[in-house]
C-alpha cells in the first residue's frame, strides 16, 4: 500500500506535471489553494473570484469548458433592470423579482437565498455587461428584457437565443487572460477527507487513463445537472450526475431531489429544447384541433405561466387525446414573421431546421415536454457550504434552494453566476480558517480508486452495459415522469433495484486505459443508478403535488404535512430520507393561481 | 447501410478503418451512429461529445470528406447526396481510402490537427492560437455603475462572430493551414475581429495589429472552405478582408505623411 512514489506540482501550470516514466507505480499530486470541479458558468465565474483573490485556484473539467452545458442555455437570465417597464407602466424591483420566483416555487425556495438572488441580478447581469457579454439591446442601448413564464415583468436579459453561449465564452475568455489553470478531461472519482474535513479529490485523466490526485484545502462543486437519468431530456449527453454522486459517496446529503423540471416545449423526436424565449416573444401552443389550449388551464397567463404548468397542460392534452401521432403538439411562431425570428429567435430556427426538418418561419414546430432541469441538488446552506467542512457546492449541482418546487425560466443561469461569486467569496473567507492538506490520504484515495477500476476490469460478464443504461432513463421518463402515482413508481423503484445488482456483476469490453470512454460511461451509469434509486425514493415518500412533483393520487398541496425539504443521504447501501423546514420570511404560502 | 470509421492508436503501424452496418432510425445523426458503433460493435472507440444540440462545437469530425459536427449531420441525408459542400480541395481532404458514398458513410478525424486517437484530436495549437489573439474584453472607458449602451444596429455585425462555437471545422477545413502550420486559422482571426468591431472597446487599430503579422491576416489566400463549412454561418473570409483593408489604409496614410 505504502510504496506510491508521487510527484506533488504547485505549479500553476498543469502540463509541467507529466509522470515520469518508470518501472514502479507512480502517481500524480497537484496541489491547488481550491479546487472546482466543473467548468460551466457557476465554476468559471468561481474560479475567476478566486484568482482576483489572489488563490491558487485551479478546475478540474470532464469536457472543455467550452463544451459545459450552460453553453446550450437560450433563453436569458432574469435581473430587475427595469430597462422595460410592465403593462402598467411600473418599474420592476428585486422585491417583485422574489415574488415572482417564491410562488413558482411553489413556495418551497427558502426565501432568504432567493432575496440574495434577486438583490445581486442586477450587479450580475451588469457584470457579465463588464467583462464584455454581447447583449441583445433596445432602441435606447439599454440591455434588451423580454417577458418570461411566471414573472410579473419583461424581466429576462437575453442575447438572441445563445444567451448562455454567449455568458459562457465571456467567462472562458476572462478565464483565459488570467491563466487559471484547467485539468480538462479528467472525471473526478472521488472526494478526499482528512481530519473531517474535505482536502481534494481524485481524478482519472480520460486521456491516459491514470488516477491524478489533487490536494486543496477546498473543494467547490459546479457540476450541473443529472438530466441524462431520464430519456427524453433537453441535457448535454454528459450531465449525469457525477457532482451529486461524489458527495453522497462522501457523505454528503442530497436535498429535493424528486423535483425534477420538464420543460414544456423541447423539439419532438431529440428534445432539444425550444427556448421559452419561443413563447415569450410571442409563440403559441396549439392542438391537433388548432385550439390554444392554455386558455383552459392558465386563463391569465395562457403560454406564458410557469414551466410546470404549461408541461402537465401539454401532457393531458396528449393523455387525452388531442395530441398529433406519436405524442407532441404544435408550438406556433409562423404568425411573429420571419425579421422577428431571424433576430430574436435565430438558434432555434437552426435547430427546428436541422433536426425536424421544419423552419418555424413557414411551419409550426412539433414540441413535447422533456426533463430539462433539477431543482434538488447538493444540500448546502445560504453559503453553499456542506455540512462537510471545506466542500461547497453552487449552480444545478447545488440545491441552495431558491428555485424550490419548480424553477422559473431565466433564474439558472442567474443562479450560476450569482452563486458562483458568493460562494467564491465565501471560500475566500474562510481559506485562513482551513488547514494545510495532509498528501497521505490523497495518496491513499489513488490506490483506493485504482482498485476499484481494477475490481470492475476483473469482472467476468462482459454482457453489454449500455443496454442498462438504456433502461434506466426509460423507467425514470415513464414512471417518475411529470405524471407520478404511487403503483408506478413503487415498480419503477423494483426495477431500478434489479437494473442496480444487474449491473454490479458488468464490465466494459474495453480495458484499455487511454482514451476508456467506455469505462468512464460505466462510472456514470453507476453513479446515476443510485440516483435514481434516491430520486425515486424521495418522490414515493412525498405524498402530495408541489411544483413539478405531481401525484395523480395526491392531487393536492399539502402544507401541513409537506411544506419541508426532502433530505436524502447514504447510509451503507441504504438510503435514508429525513426533512427539514423550508426558510420562509417575506411571502406566506398561498395557492398558485396563473 | 454502413459507418466506416477511421482507427488509430498509439503503437499502430498505420490507421485502420472498420465498417459496421446500421440499423438507421429515421432522424438519426452521425453522432447516433458512433454510439450505435461503440454500444453494439467495439466500445474502445474514441469520439467526443457533449451537447449533441449543435451548440457546443465538441463533435467536429471529417464526415464523407467535410469537416462537420456529427450531432447535426442526418445520416439518411448523406446518403442521399444532399449534404454536398464543394470545398476547395488541399491533401488532407482528398480521397485516402475508397468508400461508396451511396450506401457508406466516412468517418475521420478532422484534418489539420495532429491525431490521438481515433477521430479524437489535439486541439491545442488550436486554442494557442485563439489565446494568441488575446480574446478578452478590453474597454475603452472605466467601468461604469450601470451597464455600457450600446446602439442595437452595432449587434448584427458583432453577432456574426460572437456566434462563433470554436468547434474548429474551418481550422480543418483550411487549405493554408494544411500546409502552414504557424498560420493563425480563420476562427482565431474572427475572434480577434470580434473584438476588433466591439463598439465598447476603444476605436482604432491596436486589435488588428495583433495579427498584423505574415502567419496572421496576410497568410490567408480566400479559399472560402472556412465559411462555407461553419455550423454557425461565421464569415472569417470577411473579417480577414476587412482587416487587412483597414491595415492597408493605415500603411497609405503612413506613406502620404512626410
Amino acid at each position: 500500500m505504502g510504496g506510491v512514489n508521487v510527484i506533488v506540482t504547485k505549479s500553476l501550470n498543469h502540463d509541467d506535471a507529466k509522470e515520469k516514466s518508470g518501472s514502479s507505480p507512480q502517481a500524480t499530486i497537484h496541489s491547488h489553494e481550491v479546487i472546482i470541479i466543473g467548468g460551466g458558468l457557476t465554476g468559471l465565474r468561481a474560479a475567476i473570484q478566486i484568482a482576483d483573490a489572489g488563490l491558487n485556484g485551479a478546475i478540474i473539467s470532464k469536457v472543455h469548458p467550452l463544451r459545459s452545458h450552460s453553453v446550450a442555455a437560450q433563453g436569458g437570465m432574469n435581473a430587475s433592470l427595469g430597462n422595460v417597464p410592465g403593462e402598467d407602466g411600473k418599474n420592476d424591483s428585486w422585491e417583485m423579482h422574489a415574488y415572482d420566483t417564491v410562488k413558482g416555487s411553489d413556495y418551497l425556495a427558502d426565501q432568504d437565498a432567493v432575496e440574495l438572488m434577486c438583490r445581486e441580478a442586477t450587479s450580475t447581469v451588469i457584470e457579465l455587461e463588464h467583462m464584455g457579454t454581447v447583449w441583445s439591446r433596445l432602441e435606447n442601448g439599454k440591455i434588451a428584457q423580454r417577458p418570461f413564464g411566471g414573472a410579473g415583468f419583461p424581466r429576462t436579459c437575453y442575447a438572441a437565443d445563445r444567451t448562455g453561449h454567449n455568458a459562457l465564452n465571456t467567462l472562458y475568455e476572462q478565464l483565459s487572460d488570467r491563466d487559471i489553470p484547467v485539468y480538462e478531461e479528467f472525471f473526478v472519482t472521488s472526494l478526499v477527507q482528512d481530519r473531517g474535513r474535505c482536502n481534494g479529490c481524485t481524478a482519472i485523466d480520460i486521456k491516459t487513463g491514470t488516477v491524478h490526485g489533487f490536494v486543496s484545502k477546498a473543494v467547490l462543486m459546479a457540476t450541473g445537472g443529472f438530466g441524462r437519468i431520464f430519456s427524453r431530456s433537453t441535457n448535454a449527453l454528459i450531465n449525469t450526475g457525477d457532482g451529486h454522486t461524489l458527495a453522497l459517496n462522501a457523505g454528503v446529503p442530497l436535498k429535493d431531489m424528486e423535483f425534477v423540471q420538464f420543460h414544456p416545449t423541447t423539439l419532438y423526436g431529440t428534445n432539444i429544447l425550444m427556448s421559452e424565449g419561443a413563447r415569450g416573444e410571442g409563440g403559441i401552443l396549439l392542438n391537433s384541433n388548432g385550439e390554444r389550449f392554455m386558455e383552459h388551464y392558465a386563463p391569465n397567463s395562457l403560454d406564458l405561466a410557469p414551466r410546470d404548468v404549461v408541461a402537465r397542460s401539454i401532457e393531458t392534452e396528449i393523455r387525452e387525446g388531442r395530441g398529433f401521432d406519436g405524442g407532441y403538439v404544435n408550438l406556433d411562431l409562423t404568425h411573429l414573421g420571419a425579421d422577428r425570428i431571424m433576430e430574436r429567435l435565430p438558434g432555434i430556427r437552426l435547430i427546428a431546421m436541422d433536426f425536424a426538418g421544419v423552419d418555424p418561419i413557414d411551419d409550426p414546430v412539433p414540441v413535447q415536454p422533456g426533463q430539462h432541469y433539477s431543482m434538488g441538488g447538493i444540500d448546502v446552506d445560504i453559503n453553499g457550504a456542506t455540512i462537510l467542512p471545506g466542500l461547497y457546492a453552487a449552480g444545478e449541482c447545488a440545491c441552495i434552494s431558491v428555485h424550490g418546487a419548480n424553477r422559473l425560466g431565466g433564474n439558472s443561469l442567474l443562479e450560476t453566476v450569482v452563486y458562483g461569486r458568493l460562494v467564491a467569496d465565501k471560500i475566500i473567507e474562510d481559506n485562513p480558517i482551513h488547514l494545510e492538506p495532509d498528501i497521505e490520504p490523497i495518496k491513499l484515495a489513488i490506490i483506493d480508486i485504482e482498485d476499484k477500476i481494477g475490481d470492475i476490469m476483473d469482472r467476468k460478464d462482459n454482457g453489454n452495459f449500455f443496454r442498462v443504461k438504456n433502461a434506466i432513463t426509460d423507467i425514470m421518463f415513464n414512471k417518475f415522469g411529470i405524471f407520478r402515482d404511487s403503483d408506478g413508481m413503487d415498480d419503477g423503484l423494483v426495477e431500478i433495484k434489479n437494473l442496480q445488482e444487474q449491473f454490479s456483476m458488468l464490465s466494459p469490453i474495453n480495458k484499455e486505459k487511454p482514451f476508456n470512454q467506455s469505462l468512464i460511461q460505466f462510472l456514470e451509469v453507476d453513479g446515476m443508478l443510485k440516483l435514481a434509486e434516491i430520486i425515486a425514493l424521495s418522490a414515493i415518500e412525498r405524498k402530495e403535488s408541489r411544483g413539478s412533483h405531481t401525484r395523480i393520487d395526491h392531487p393536492e398541496r399539502d402544507d401541513v404535512n409537506f411544506l419541508k425539504h426532502t433530505v436524502s443521504i447514504l447510509n451503507g447501501e441504504e438510503v435514508d430520507i429525513t426533512y427539514k423546514p423550508v426558510i420562509l420570511g417575506m411571502f406566506e404560502p398561498k395557492e398558485r393561481v396563473y | 447501410m454502413k459507418l466506416k470509421v477511421y482507427r488509430y492508436h498509439d503503437g499502430m503501424k498505420e490507421p485502420r478503418y472498420d465498417t459496421f452496418k446500421l440499423k438507421s432510425d429515421p432522424g438519426m445523426t452521425v453522432l447516433g451512429a458512433l454510439f450505435q458503433f461503440q454500444q453494439q460493435f467495439d466500445d474502445s472507440i474514441a469520439f467526443h461529445y457533449s451537447c449533441r444540440g449543435a451548440v457546443c462545437g465538441t463533435c467536429a469530425m471529417l464526415i464523407n470528406k467535410v469537416p462537420r459536427l456529427a450531432c447535426r449531420t442526418q445520416v439518411a441525408s448523406l446518403i442521399k447526396g444532399e449534404l454536398k459542400i464543394p470545398l476547395s480541395q488541399f491533401p488532407a481532404i482528398e480521397e485516402t481510402v475508397k468508400w461508396n458514398p451511396e450506401e457508406e458513410i466516412l468517418v475521420e478525424p478532422l484534418p489539420n490537427f495532429p491525431v490521438i486517437r481515433d477521430l479524437i484530436v489535439d486541439t491545442t495549437s488550436f486554442f494557442n492560437y485563439y489565446k494568441f489573439v488575446e480574446p478578452v474584453f478590453k474597454p475603452a472607458d472605466k467601468t461604469p455603475e450601470k451597464e455600457r449602451l450600446m446602439d442595437p444596429s452595432a449587434i448584427p455585425e458583432l453577432e456574426l462572430y460572437t456566434n462563433c462555437i470554436l468547434c474548429g471545422a474551418c481550422f480543418g477545413s483550411c487549405p493554408i493551414d494544411g500546409k502552414n502550420p504557424d498560420y493563425l486559422g480563420p476562427a482565431a482571426l474572427a475572434k480577434l475581429y470580434r473584438f476588433h468591431i466591439d463598439p465598447r472597446e476603444k476605436e482604432g487599430t491596436d486589435r488588428l495589429e495583433r495579427a498584423n503579422i505574415p502567419e496572421g491576416w496576410w497568410a490567408c489566400e480566400f479559399y472560402g472552405n472556412c465559411r462555407r463549412v461553419c455550423p454557425k454561418g461565421v464569415p472569417p473570409l470577411i473579417a480577414i478582408a476587412k482587416a487587412r483593408e483597414q491595415l492597408n489604409d493605415i500603411n497609405e496614410k503612413k506613406e502620404e505623411e512626410p
